[in-house]
């Protein structure tokens, strides 16, 4: 017999998010994914100056501040005709970097890897090893006090991790990972002053000039965790986890239906013509097929707000002309977040898209090795880890290079910046840590006077849009196995692949007349 | 520290490094040893951690602590019962161990809180587990229905020892709260005074709070109810915004690596145009340094790596309750730079200030034309 499980909160991933699953002869049969907190965060920055906008926008979300202020401060170049000086350019793509670098560490080790692995097997290890050992003693004093938290309780299943070596080895990399991610943020500090909430990008350019000691800085820190990422999180998503023969159907199994969309990000020339993360639209997991994702795409871009705690009356909107008018406890709405949709059809955004876009000679060894490219192609759980990883690496590897680019001495900064037109309209259409992001902004009078965010979530935990099609994460949790209902572990890992960040999901208040206006992002 | 037999006088040692590095203060080491020894051999003090209308920045900014490290905070010194981005529990199980905990330790457990709490349409603007007693339907399905943020602090306010609120949305209702009429957004201090009038809440100011100044706070905190300081002391430690003057009682301007730029009146004016000998002061950019308490320019911040000053970026003055929109333009210098009368150009401010040092009367003025009330800055009147 069919029954529903409701888990809420879901934790480890960023902000507040329900789902809902229905059950039937030990898989799930149906689901629906709620967001379910609302901000109405932007009533702030209409009428604002434009320049507080990157401020303001960065404090959508403290995971990945670093890209929705530079989002902010690209599509306000665009209003203001300010061209990017190339050491701006390659400072943004440097910090960006560092930023997808501690987002993806800390999403498989700190948000991810305690779905996998079994904490309370460090209480059996007995190898030699001094710091596995000094680990085993500090699990062993908080299981002495009955105390195991944060790390019990947890879903009981019988296929974590529980070779005494292996799991040992992997919460030691759960502390390691925690340095490095803080190490990350360092880099990001250097330029732009501090992490979360940096300062470092204005309209035109970036704050800090690239000096010799900067860059030396830089670099040294990014060959520490360029070989921590090949050593550590590489090996221990490909070799460890994707290798564990119970995680196996993971590979394919929590697929989101084939449809992956990717803005592209990382100019690597002046023009933004050449990205190091390329654009690209990919229907019905036709890889070999990518559709290029231009500017004339953008117009294919609409929200469905049929289940959403939103106004019917604003339903299918384009974002450059989008609404937000909440309607709390609406009939058959279920969610805060909208349904944003390409050419009518639901789209995972995220590593897993950007790879399959891109195909870099690792993925497709990797993709070879562990049948991937079978048919019937399916992209799961295991494969966004693995896209995830190995895009921290790629990042990691490029990051050297782009230090090399400096112009010491060189401009930093256009002063077109500064001038601020009386009218225009722009947008950034870029790469985060979780996929694409859209910035719009509309300025009247030299004030803002509307600004939209479409963030990556909102694509990947959409609920049904006005056709009733699932969402990416719904539509990935059909047939994941529930073999215990009170244990739905197979769930959350599904979940928590997609690495969700809700807290984007934000509104805009119009000033005037207080009714919520076209900013929502999830 | 687990794992080794650590002798009294090495615990001191490490009390005292770890209250000099938060920059508490020496007379405070031997208690703090106490509280410290305390907590590692008596049973962790138990930590609820919620958020409600917040963006997560805290707590990423929390996981960049260095003293003690985010590990041996979670391993050995807190017990962190729930944190929704740490804990290995999800849906009814994490609901289990917030309500068990809050249960077991009733008027023992620090709850600490993240964002403020929506209280238009019943607390429908923010959610997290369900309420098993109701039920709601989706599609054609009866479900439980979602559990407020409202209603979670109301059955834990009153029961808890403490409430800490981490950061200015939290503290002050910070960014949410401009849209308080939509969402009812309130801040936890003043949602607290309604539900449970005497339960302690402190207050970390910072958008996002730094590391140390939650830890420390902690700290002070748990010093209080381990009953290693008077509940007085620690209130005659907190300014009139609830926050310890530990972190917050020195103003930015006044302890600034560029002050001696704004004596000389060489600001910044183009971001091309920096002087690496020597750096401008970033007060015509917009630099809110001259009414921001805090100690950012000694502490710094990402391992003391840098602060926002010294990325040639102005002050935004997150750690104040006028962040953000007293504060806005953000790039705009401070409105009414008004000295003894005059409204000076900022290069004829720049000579005031380094011929008249009326500077620490200017802050104060400021902070009044700001509608703020000004703490006595430490190191007293210029």
């Amino acid at each position: 017999m069919a029954q529903i499980i409701s888990i809420d909160p879901v934790t480890r991933i960023e902000g507040h998010m329900r789902i809902d699953v229905e059950v039937a002869g030990g898989k799930v049969t149906n689901a629906w994914s709620s967001g379910t907190m609302f901000r109405g965060y932007e009533m702030l920055i209409v009428g604002k100056h434009p320049w507080d906008a990157q401020q303001v926008m960065e404090r959508i979300c403290g995971v990945c501040p670093l890209v929705h202020g530079t989002a902010a401060s690209y599509s306000l170049e665009t209003s203001m005709g300010a061209k990017l000086p190339n050491n701006a350019r390659v400072i943004r793509n440097l910090m960006l970097a560092a930023n997808f670098i501690q987002s993806h560490i800390l999403h498989f080790y700190h948000l991810a890897a305690l779905d996998y692995v079994d904490v309370t097997a460090v209480l059996k290890y007995n190898g030699n090893d001094k710091a596995l050992n000094i680990l085993k003693s500090k699990i062993g004093n908080l299981a002495k006090g009955g105390d195991l938290y944060p790390f019990l309780p947890r879903y009981e299943s019988s296929d974590y991790v529980s070779d005494p070596v292996i799991a040992t080895t992997l919460v030691s990399h759960y502390v390691q990972a925690l340095e490095m991610r803080k190490k990350a943020q360092e880099m990001i500090a250097m330029f732009y002053g501090r992490m979360p909430s940096f300062v470092g990008t204005i309209p035109g350019g970036v704050t800090t000039q690239p000096t010799v000691s900067l860059a030396a800085a830089l670099a040294a820190r990014v060959a520490e965790l360029q070989s921590w990422i090949d050593d550590v999180y590489v090996a221990d998503v490909l070799d460890t986890v994707a290798n564990v023969a119970a995680y196996q159907p993971f590979l394919k199994v929590g697929d989101s239906g084939g449809n992956y969309l990717a803005y592209g990000g990382f100019d690597l020339n002046q023009a933004g013509t050449d990205k190091f993360l390329p654009g690209g639209v990919i229907y019905n997991n036709d890889i070999m097929n990518v559709q290029p994702f231009t500017t004339a795409s953008r117009s294919k871009i609409t929200e469905s707000v049929k289940h959403s705690w939103y106004k019917d009356s604003t339903d299918n909107l384009n974002p450059a002309v989008g609404k937000t008018e909440p309607q709390v406890g609406k009939e058959g709405a279920y969610s805060f977040i909208k349904a944003p949709r390409f050419d009518g059809k639901p789209m995972e955004v995220g590593p897993l898209a950007r790879m399959l876009v891109k195909k870099p000679d690792l993925l497709v060894k990797v993709a070879q090795a562990k049948g991937l490219l079978n048919a019937p192609l399916q992209f799961g759980i295991l494969a966004r880890h693995a896209a995830r990883a190995i895009e921290c690496k790629l990042l990691a590897d490029e990051m050297p290079t782009w230090i090399g680019q400096f112009e010491m001495g060189g401009p930093i900064w256009d002063p077109k910046g500064e001038q601020i037109p009386n009218k225009a309209e722009g947008a950034a259409l870029v790469e985060g840590p979780r996929g694409a992001l859209g910035h719009w902004n509309s300025i009247d009078g030299g004030k803002l006077s509307n600004y939209q965010a479409v963030v990556p979530t909102t694509w990947n935990a959409s609920p049904r849009d006005t056709n009733g099609v699932k969402g990416p994460i719904e539509n990935s949790l059909i047939g994941i196995p529930v073999p215990d209902p009170d244990n739905p572990i197979n769930v959350v890992r599904a979940i928590r692949s997609f690495d969700p960040c809700i807290a984007c999901a934000i509104h805009v208040i119009h000033p005037e007349n207080n009714s919520v206006k076209a900013f929502r992002v999830v | 520290m687990a794992g080794k037999t650590v002798s009294r006088r090495q615990f001191l040692k490490h009390a005292g490094a770890t209250a000099a590095l938060l920059g508490l203060s020496e007379a405070m080491i031997p208690s703090i040893a106490k509280a410290l020894e305390g907590l590692t051999t008596s049973g962790k003090p138990a930590v609820i951690y919620l958020q409600g209308q917040n963006c997560t920045g805290c707590s990423i900014s929390l996981l960049n602590s260095n003293y003690p490290s985010v590990a041996e905070l979670v391993l050995d010194k807190l017990s962190i019962r729930y944190h929704p981005n740490i804990s290995a529990a999800a849906g009814y199980v994490a609901m289990s161990a917030i309500t068990e905990t809050a249960k077991a330790n009733k008027g023992k457990f620090v709850l600490v809180t993240e964002g403020p709490v929506p209280t238009a349409e019943n607390g429908a603007y923010c959610t997290f587990g369900v309420d098993l007693g109701k039920k709601k339907s989706l599609e054609n399905n009866q479900v439980p229905e979602d559990k407020s943020y409202e209603a979670w602090l109301k059955e834990l306010i009153p029961n808890a020892a403490a409430v800490i609120c981490n950061g200015n949305c939290a503290s002050y209702g910070g960014i949410p709260f401009a849209n308080a009429s939509v969402t009812g957004s309130t801040p936890i201090p003043a949602f607290a005074k309604k539900v449970s009038p005497n339960t302690p809440v402190v207050n970390v100011g910072g958008c996002p709070s730094h590391p140390d100044w939650f830890v420390g706070t902690v700290l002070e905190a748990l010093l209080v109810l381990t009953g290693k300081m008077s509940m007085s002391t620690l209130k005659a430690n907190l300014d009139s915004e609830g926050r310890s003057k530990t972190f917050f009682g020195k103003l930015i301007h006044e302890n600034c690596e560029r002050r001696a730029a704004f004596d000389s009146g060489i600001f910044l004016e183009n971001w091309n145009d920096q002087n690496a000998d020597f750096k401008q002061c970033m007060f015509k950019m917009g630099c809110k340094g001259p009414v921001t308490y805090a100690d950012c320019p000694t502490r710094r911040w990402n391992s003391a790596v840098n602060w926002c000053v010294g990325a040639n970026a102005p002050c935004h003055g997150c750690a104040e309750q006028a962040f953000y929109k007293d504060f806005s333009p953000l790039y705009k210098p401070l409105p009414n730079m008004n000295f003894t009368g005059l409204t000076p150009s900022t290069d004829v401010l720049g000579w005031v200030a380094a011929g008249a040092t009326a500077v620490g009367v200017g802050a104060h003025y400021l902070y009044k034309q700001l509608g703020n009330k000004p703490e006595e800055p430490e190191g007293g009147e210029k």
